[in-house]
């Protein structure tokens, strides 16, 4: 059986507002193995990069284990937390607003092994810099460059070399091609793709296109307002969407194909609001099957295959 | 407007696009952003033009409701909207077509409506501009409108803030067919939204085309949108057309290397290990564009031909069109 790499246990991530208690991570548990990729999908405002971001602590969770190799980070001091950030990095979805536009690709990428002080001669880094140039597939002419003279792809590329400058184990990748061109978009996957093999490196893989999520992850996590409500490998969500909620959003993808179109669910209503929730489903109120007991009580994710989660009390709605 | 654009008799095309060239001059740049683009839609029927950043599918969308600014940009070439050519008229001309014949849907509902305004008002304010009808029939048509994209008409005295994503880019799609508008002209329109809130927009405009009979052209780079709303579709890089056809002439015969290398970057949803096949390199700069095709240095199938000259467009059977030195008629 495959190692956890991270293990996330009954973790919340709550905001106080004027209104009351937003519940943006309520409660999820999940783990990934060494060398996988888990894809986080779900609509805006689902939660899915605030656990990306509670991962990583870059938001402290409101309760609740990020087991880290089997050492909980969320109770690790801030200096222990900056040296254990080496291992665990993030690629964020907008390459432009996430590069210091004062400073060119190679201080960008050289920036991290500054601060952690891991190269101090300075041709060194120079050197290492270079060396992770070329593994992301950027040219060293761009070296001086500055990130608006560049192109989205080239953009996103200097945020992946600038994530592994650390040699990380661990990389939240939240949305890292949703901002790029197909063509494009395919070249940063296969890429990043490429990395996870040489390096053996772990993602969490946040997204809200769903045949991206499909083609790169081993498992996926589908979030509704703050809670997993399905987990799965991804062959078996794509084959057997289980949650009412997963099988509209699978059948909403417009399919680039004439043939064997699916029929559409089309859902009713827009997210509700996760501020004071009430006990019930959270889907309950747009679900096409809900009955007396989704308005009642919040159900559970429950294991209905090996490694297939579901939390959803109906059990006879159709497949 | 004359009367034949008002019966639109004069031609079975809604609208008739022949050698659009747009050029802007800034500074001592000249950036070719339409190079000699031609194409015909037909009453009721929608085209898709697909294409990635910069491609010039924009353009084409403003050109057709003459909003190139101008300095910079020059625009030659004819549109016939209706029949009628747009390059003759004038402005006072021309805003009477906007809304009206005409209408355009942006990307982003948030910048599209004004914000100091109320939902209904706003929709009332085409509907006045358009048709000579009192304050309150133009109130109650909004009303009206807004039930048709599905938002209760009650909600009409809010403001686009106090709507969703997908509830503002309803309202603006409210506002463009206001006036039943015989070319509407939507860019991106699902882009901005979660795909569960793009069904049901795709849905309803699917609906209100076919109520209306609207002519439509789709901008999107999403060749899955394309297959579902389409019937013919105009495949655009680097402002040119490289490849036109039916839906079955460019999902099940593409030609163009081009058009084969956007279908393989798609994932494949049926195996999810096969590797993606990306087309290399970069859209070519607009202000240096290659002599030859515009395509050939990301082309893996490039000869000395295609470095050398332009392909123009050929008909290789039916109504199918490629701009490719490499693909023969049959």
């Amino acid at each position: 059986m495959a190692e956890a790499l991270l293990e996330v246990k009954n973790v919340k991530k709550y905001f106080k507002t004027p209104k009351g208690m937003l519940h943006a991570v309520d409660d999820v548990t999940f783990s990934i193995n060494k060398g996988e990729t888990l894809g986080v999908v779900g609509e805006s405002g689902c939660g899915k990069s605030t656990t990306g971001r509670v991962v990583l602590r870059l938001l402290e969770p409101t309760a609740g284990q990020i087991l880290m190799e089997g050492q909980d980070i969320a109770k690790l001091s801030e200096g222990q937390m900056r040296s254990k950030r080496k291992e665990m990095q993030m690629i964020f979805q907008d390459p432009l607003a996430s590069l210091d536009p004062r400073k060119t690709v190679g201080q960008i990428i050289e920036e991290p092994l500054k601060i952690h002080n891991i190269i101090s001669s300075r041709a060194e880094r120079q050197k290492r810099v270079l060396e992770l140039m070329e593994i992301v597939g950027l040219a060293q002419r761009y070296y001086a460059t500055y990130p608006h003279e560049l192109d989205g792809g080239r953009r996103q590329r200097i945020g992946i070399a600038r994530a592994l400058s650390m040699n990380p184990k661990f990389i939240v990748c939240d949305e890292p091609v949703s901002a790029l061109d197909i063509s494009i978009q395919a070249q940063i996957l296969n890429l990043l793709e490429d990395l996870q093999q040489e390096m053996g490196l772990t993602y969490m893989f946040i997204t809200h296109d769903l045949s991206v999520v499909h083609h790169f992850s081993n498992n996926i996590a589908v979030m509704y307002l703050g809670k997993i409500i399905e987990l799965a490998s991804s062959d078996e969500l794509f084959a057997h969407p289980t949650h009412p909620y997963t099988q509209a959003l699978l059948s909403a993808i417009p399919v680039p194909k004439l043939e064997n179109r699916r029929e559409r669910i089309i859902l009713k209503g827009e997210i509700t609001s996760p501020i004071n929730l009430p006990k019930a489903c959270r889907f309950a109120s747009r679900c096409l099957y809900a009955t007396k007991q989704c308005f009642g009580e919040e159900p559970d994710l429950k294991e209905i295959a090996p490694g297939h989660q579901v939390a959803c009390f109906l059990k006879d709605k159709p497949d | 407007m004359s009367e034949r654009m008002k019966n639109g008799a004069a031609s079975e095309y809604a609208l008739e696009i022949e050698n659009l060239n747009v050029e802007y001059h800034v500074d001592k740049e000249v950036v070719h952003a339409l190079n000699g683009i031609s194409l015909k839609v037909k009453k009721g029927e929608t085209i898709g033009l697909v294409g990635e950043t910069g491609a010039g599918k924009t353009t084409t969308g403003l050109s057709i409701l003459r909003l190139i600014p101008s300095p910079p940009g020059v625009v030659k070439g004819t549109i016939r909207v209706m029949g009628e050519d747009i390059g003759s008229l004038s402005e006072k001309q021309m805003e009477a077509i906007r809304g009206k014949l005409v209408s355009m849907i942006f990307q982003d509902p948030m910048t599209s409506l004004n914000p100091t305004k109320t939902v209904n008002d706003q929709i009332a304010e085409v509907i006045r501009l358009h048709d000579k009808i009192g304050k309150k029939e133009a109130a109650a048509k909004a009303g009206d409108m807004l039930e048709m994209v599905g938002i209760p008409r009650d909600r009409g005295v809010e403001f686009p803030h106090q709507f969703s994503g997908g509830m503002k880019q309803r309202v603006v799609i409210a506002m463009a067919l206001a006036c039943s508008p015989e070319i509407l002209i939507a860019d991106e329109p699902t882009t901005a939204l979660d795909v569960t809130i793009q069904a049901q927009v795709l849905d309803m405009i699917r609906d209100l085309k076919k109520q209306y009979n609207m002519s439509m052209i789709m901008i999107t780079h999403d060749l899955g949108i394309v297959a579902e709303i389409c019937d013919t579709v105009a495949i655009v890089y680097a402002g040119s057309i490289v490849e036109y056809g039916t839906l079955e002439d460019i999902f099940n015969r593409t030609a163009h290397p081009y058009t084969v290398g956007l279908f393989g970057s798609l994932p494949n949803m049926d195996d999810r290990t096969q590797r993606l096949k990306p087309i290399q390199g970069l859209m070519p700069d607009p202000t240096n564009l290659p002599s030859g095709c515009p395509f050939s240095p990301r082309c893996p199938r490039a000869t000395a031909e295609c470095f050398a000259k332009k392909p123009e467009l050929q008909n290789i059977g039916g109504e199918h069109l490629v701009a490719c030195h490499l693909v023969k008629e049959g």
